[in-house]
């Protein structure tokens, strides 16, 4: 019996049938960090319909799956945005909303908003443009169920491993880094 | 020798030496105390003769000691709390002073309540009454704290009323039936006019009311039981109060129901269940543990009176095993309250929190107690509910039973209002060095949890004494099953699948949640929360106790709005008014006193001569 | 009664209940979404939701109460859907319908509502603590209406058990929404109530109370109580066929008239904007209360 469970392929077909689930059944965290949170409300309702593809909304982080980055985070917003993110179960994936994740887009030379999101957190898919329309958060979403399917959507696993180097990048940015320590 | 006087001998002298033993050492007085309590238990449940009778003669009275099964019931809750609460007496009261005197009149109460069930004829019982009303008094004002006396006074003045309404009814009845003794006076009740069996009956009912706390005699009672210290107050509660059931029991169905009068039965019934609902109501908007359940005392009291003023057989039974349920469960209540205040210094909702993890044997005998309370299947309570609601449904009291299915689940709301307010919420660092009570005290609450649990799945255990009390009632030929209930019309339910079903689907996906989510578990405190991202900082504490069924209250804004003691409080005043004028007749003046006394002599005159 | 048959057909019934339980969920996210002029999911995300919920790898508790919450819940509707009938005339599936009546059932359905309320008391957090004393101020105002209806039932029929209902209307080929129709209009005002849906969502209200009661409930613990809500939505829409419409004699039948029943709760849902807990609770105890009251009449008089 015990045999059985852990052998390779039941393994694989237990994986598949897993990430199928997980990619068709996304729980987005409403959390509008930036600007892009306005692109949220047209994705999910009736013109773009996100929930086509099993996307919906979830009130807390312990239901949610998705953690969207909608647009520039400042640096308050950041601490925020990694406690709501450690308080997320594992699997959990992110996405980050237009050019000021990738490389500080307009803010490039603010002084509070940080420039490169995967510093910080670990990224699974980014979406381009400012702001990306509902088109292309669904694109996005697309992409992102196809790393689920694939098993390539590992963020939270190189988050875990790499915490150090993560809290390291985070503390520099955060100088009141009094986040408690039950946290984690 | 005779048995019943040994018990109460065990009981008064045990009282008096204990008085003597706390004045010599603490550990003295412990372990007399103790000795006395499992003394008086064994011997009323192992060598007690209930066929037994004495009369004693006393200046022309007949006193009459006697025991009958319908008494026996409550005999045996007073003898199965009694051990137990000495037992948690110990740790609980450290540190009091007058201890001796406490407990004598602990002992005596109990002795009190033993006579009253003992007693064959109404002096005797009118006797132990005030024996037990004086000395749980007496207890009422032991603490010296700042309302102590107000308290004190209010159960004072209450139970002077009850006293002197049972007292008249008792003369009234050695002045028709020329015999006190209980069983005679029921037997020739019959004969005699409808208007003296009311009147009896309800000067009766208001003496018996009293103790019971029916509404509007309620008054005293949230006052008396939250001020008293708690390893009392779960006699007092648990017990005590049983007195009043026992003589509502006595008068409702030998003299209301035996002699056709069954629409005075009904009233009781209504009664019954205002006070259920009404007391449901202020219960779950109390700030303070004790009062809240206090409140919710009354109003389950309610209940048992509801289910003694329907009559019938089923309701009846319910009536005696809710009574026999209610004095145990709440007697761990108020235990389970007691240990939360010796450990955390407080019952206030406001103050207390998450004291689960500190006390989880505590949380899991006031949980337990509180689904019996609640009657939540499959445990205990729900049986006896179950029988009161069937009674009242097959023998067509639909308007009472929807008052009391209000009062039940409206009482769900103070059930979760108490677990959540002292146990559960979010952790506080003052209650941190917070540890988990005495064994002396969580060992008797435990065990009374784990009879709760028992009697649920196999409630025949108890069915057995009741069904036998049944017959002293008048009611023949009860028959009853270890866990099958039947109602009126046939329908039966059975206890022990519903109570497997339960467990069985529970432990199953208890196992499979637990096995499949070991792994990777983390328990977290209950700062780790979702607050929006915003980590909360030591200080900040969120716990939820301040208005918390607002929207309830907005909702039933009517209810709140009247109150009985505003009543009471303004026939005082304006009897103190009355007595204001009446002191001007005092003038001081020998010739007004001259004037006073002719007067008087005029009007007996005119009296006497239009007399004849 | 064979233990065996028992459990075999208790299994049965379960698997069936929590099937079709999901599946109705997942029709109504689809109606909902074509009200609203969406595609919506498929019927079947539902099954996907859950199936996700328990592949979740990492798994967060705040003590063993929050551990044991939704055990309770499931344990509830389980029982629950084993005690109400679902198929009249069949021995196979007899499961423990005569073993419990309406007045069992109806306090068994607290059972799994406190054991849930002690796990999210034990979270910490205060939206759950304020929506469950939402739920339970509710439960006042949809228990008495809906109480006060079955009470009706049950005098006017002499019994107050599930299966001698279905029986009575069987065998006199009537239903009692025909005979008692007050009775049932009064049920059927609260029923959006007793599924906290419709107006009545106050008490899981996401957006004002992060989702109320479940906010911290997540992965295994969130999917097992997914699980058990739809298990007892479907055990409560049996019932509620069981005692006014007659119940049924095969599982296709059963679906249609429970559907039918859910069809109206999802309708009410989608049209009817949220109301304020009091004003859910005086609603309750306006027009339904008085259904019940011409109900007892009813009964009284007839």
């Amino acid at each position: 019996m015990n045999r059985a469970f852990n052998d390779r392929e039941s393994q694989k077909i237990l994986d598949i049938i897993k990430n199928f689930a997980r990619k068709n059944s996304l729980f987005i965290l409403a959390y509008g960090t930036g600007c892009g949170a306005i692109e949220i409300p047209p994705t999910i309702t009736s013109r773009y319909d996100a929930e086509r593809f099993g996307i919906r909304g979830a009130a807390t982080p312990r239901q949610a799956d998705v953690l969207l980055i909608t647009g520039y985070l400042s640096v308050k917003t950041l601490k925020r945005v990694i406690r709501a993110y450690e308080q997320m179960q594992d699997p959990k994936y992110v996405m980050g909303f237009g050019s000021c994740t990738i490389n500080g887009g307009m803010y490039w030379d603010s002084y509070n908003t940080i420039k490169q999101l995967d510093k910080y957190i670990p990224v699974d898919v980014y979406i381009n443009g400012c702001m990306p329309r509902p088109e292309a958060v669904i694109a996005g979403f697309v992409k992102l169920q196809q790393l689920i399917q694939q098993g390539k959507a590992l963020g939270w696993k190189h988050y875990k491993e790499n915490l150090e180097w993560y809290r390291q990048n985070q503390q520099k940015v955060i100088k009141n880094w009094r986040m408690p320590d039950y946290n984690w | 020798m005779n048995t019943l006087v040994v018990l109460l001998l065990i009981l008064f002298g045990g009282g008096i030496i204990a008085y003597f033993a706390y004045n010599i050492h603490k550990i003295v007085g412990d372990i007399w105390l103790v000795l006395v309590g499992f003394a008086a238990s064994i011997y009323y449940i192992g060598y007690l003769d209930v066929s037994q009778v004495l009369n004693i003669h006393l200046a022309g009275f007949v006193l009459t000691l006697a025991l009958n099964s319908f008494s026996w019931i409550f005999g045996l809750l007073i003898a199965v709390l009694l051990p137990l609460v000495a037992l948690y007496s110990i740790p609980y009261m450290k540190g009091q002073d007058r201890l001796g005197w406490f407990y004598m009149l602990f002992l005596f109460s109990v002795g009190g309540m033993y006579g009253i069930l003992m007693a064959g004829d109404w002096l005797t019982l009118f006797i132990f009454w005030e024996i037990m009303t004086w000395s749980s008094y007496l207890i009422v004002i032991y603490r010296r704290s700042e309302d102590a006396p107000r308290v004190g006074l209010k159960y004072l003045i209450f139970s002077a009323i009850g006293a002197y309404s049972l007292l008249t009814a008792i003369v009234l009845i050695g002045a028709n039936v020329h015999s006190l003794s209980i069983s005679k006076f029921f037997e020739v009740l019959p004969m005699h006019s409808l208007g003296f069996k009311v009147l009896v009956g309800s000067l009766m009912l208001i003496g018996f009311g009293v103790k019971a706390a029916v509404m509007p005699l309620h008054v005293w009672a949230p006052d008396a039981y939250s001020t008293t210290p708690m390893n009392y107050t779960s006699m007092f509660s648990g017990a005590l109060s049983k007195m009043g059931i026992y003589g509502i029991g006595l008068i409702v169905i030998n003299l209301y129901y035996h002699s056709g009068i069954s629409l005075a039965g009904e009233i009781v019934a209504w009664f019954g269940a205002i006070t259920a609902v009404l007391a449901t109501y202020y219960a779950l908007i109390q700030k303070d543990a004790k009062r809240l359940m206090a409140w919710s005392s009354v109003a389950q009291l309610g209940y048992i009176v509801a289910g003694l003023g329907i009559g019938t057989k089923l309701s009846v039974f319910a009536g005696i095993y809710l009574a026999v349920l209610h004095g145990l469960f709440k007697a761990n209540l108020f235990m389970a309250i007691g240990a939360v205040e010796r450990q955390a210094g407080t019952t206030n909702f406001s103050e207390l929190r998450a004291l689960i993890r500190k006390m989880p044997w505590t949380f899991f005998s006031a949980l337990i107690s509180v689904i019996v309370l609640a009657g939540i299947p499959p445990l205990s309570g729900f049986v006896g509910k179950w029988m009161l609601y069937e009674s009242m449904i097959t023998s067509g009291h639909y308007v009472i039973v929807v008052f009391l299915f209000l009062a039940s689940v409206a009482g769900f709301l103070y059930a979760f209002r108490f677990l959540f307010g002292v146990f559960l919420g979010q952790e506080e660092k003052e209650f941190e060095h917070v540890k988990e009570a005495n064994p002396f005290m969580t060992v008797p609450m435990l065990l009374i949890a784990l009879f709760l649990i028992v009697l649920g799945t196999f409630p025949g255990i108890m069915f057995k004494y009741i069904a036998r009390s049944m017959a002293d009632l008048g009611f023949y030929g009860v028959t009853y099953k270890m866990s099958v209930l039947t109602n009126d019309w046939g329908q039966s339910i059975n206890m022990q699948y519903i109570a497997a079903s339960l467990v069985i689907v529970f432990v199953l996906f208890l196992i499979v949640l637990t096995w499949v989510a070991y792994k990777n578990s983390r328990n977290v405190t209950t700062k780790d929360i979702h607050t929006s991202g915003e980590p909360p900082s030591e200080e900040d504490n969120y716990h939820f106790s301040e208005n918390f069924y607002r929207p309830f209250q907005r909702a039933f804004a009517f209810v709140y709005k009247y109150a009985i003691t505003p009543v009471y409080n303004e026939f005082a005043r304006g009897i103190e008014d009355f007595f204001q004028y009446v002191r001007r007749l005092y003038t001081g003046n020998a010739q007004t006193y001259a004037l006073y006394v002719l007067l008087f002599l005029a009007i007996l005159f005119l009296i006497a001569k239009n007399i004849h | 009664m064979n233990i065996w048959n028992l459990l075999l057909s208790a299994i049965v019934t379960t698997l069936l209940g929590f099937i079709i339980g999901v599946t109705y969920m997942g029709i109504r996210r689809k109606i909902v979404a074509l009200a609203q002029n969406r595609y919506g999911p498929p019927i079947y995300q539902n099954f996907l939701d859950i199936l996700k919920f328990w592949s979740k790898e990492s798994n967060i508790y705040h003590g063993v109460m929050h551990h044991l919450a939704p055990l309770w819940m499931i344990a509830m509707a389980i029982t629950i859907l084993l005690i109400v009938p679902t198929q009249y005339g069949s021995k196979f599936f007899e499961n423990l319908s005569f073993n419990g009546d309406l007045i069992l059932i109806l306090y068994l359905m607290p059972f799994g509502q406190l054991g849930m309320a002690l796990g999210v008391g034990q979270t910490g957090n205060p939206n759950s603590a304020i929506g469950v004393t939402r739920g339970l101020s509710l439960l006042v105002g949809s228990e008495i209406p809906f109480i006060m209806a079955l009470i009706a039932v049950m005098i006017q029929y002499h019994t107050t058990s599930v299966t001698d209902l279905v029986r009575i209307q069987q065998e006199h080929h009537t239903w009692i929404m025909f005979s008692s129709p007050f009775a049932f209009l009064a049920a059927l005002c609260v029923l959006p109530a007793m599924f906290h849906a419709g107006p009545y969502e106050v008490i899981i209200a996401p957006a004002e109370l992060a989702s109320g009661p479940m906010s911290e409930f997540g992965g295994k613990y969130l999917g097992t109580m997914m699980s058990a809500g739809s298990i007892f939505m479907f055990a409560k829409l049996t019932l509620f066929v069981d005692v006014f419409m007659g119940g049924s004699t095969n599982w296709l039948w059963l679906i249609v008239k429970t559907f039918t029943v859910y069809l109206f709760v999802i309708a009410v849902g989608i049209i009817m904007p949220r109301l304020r807990t009091e004003q859910a609770i005086r609603r309750l105890w306006g027009w339904p209360l008085v259904f019940a009251i011409l109900a007892f009449i009813q009964v009284a008089l007839f």
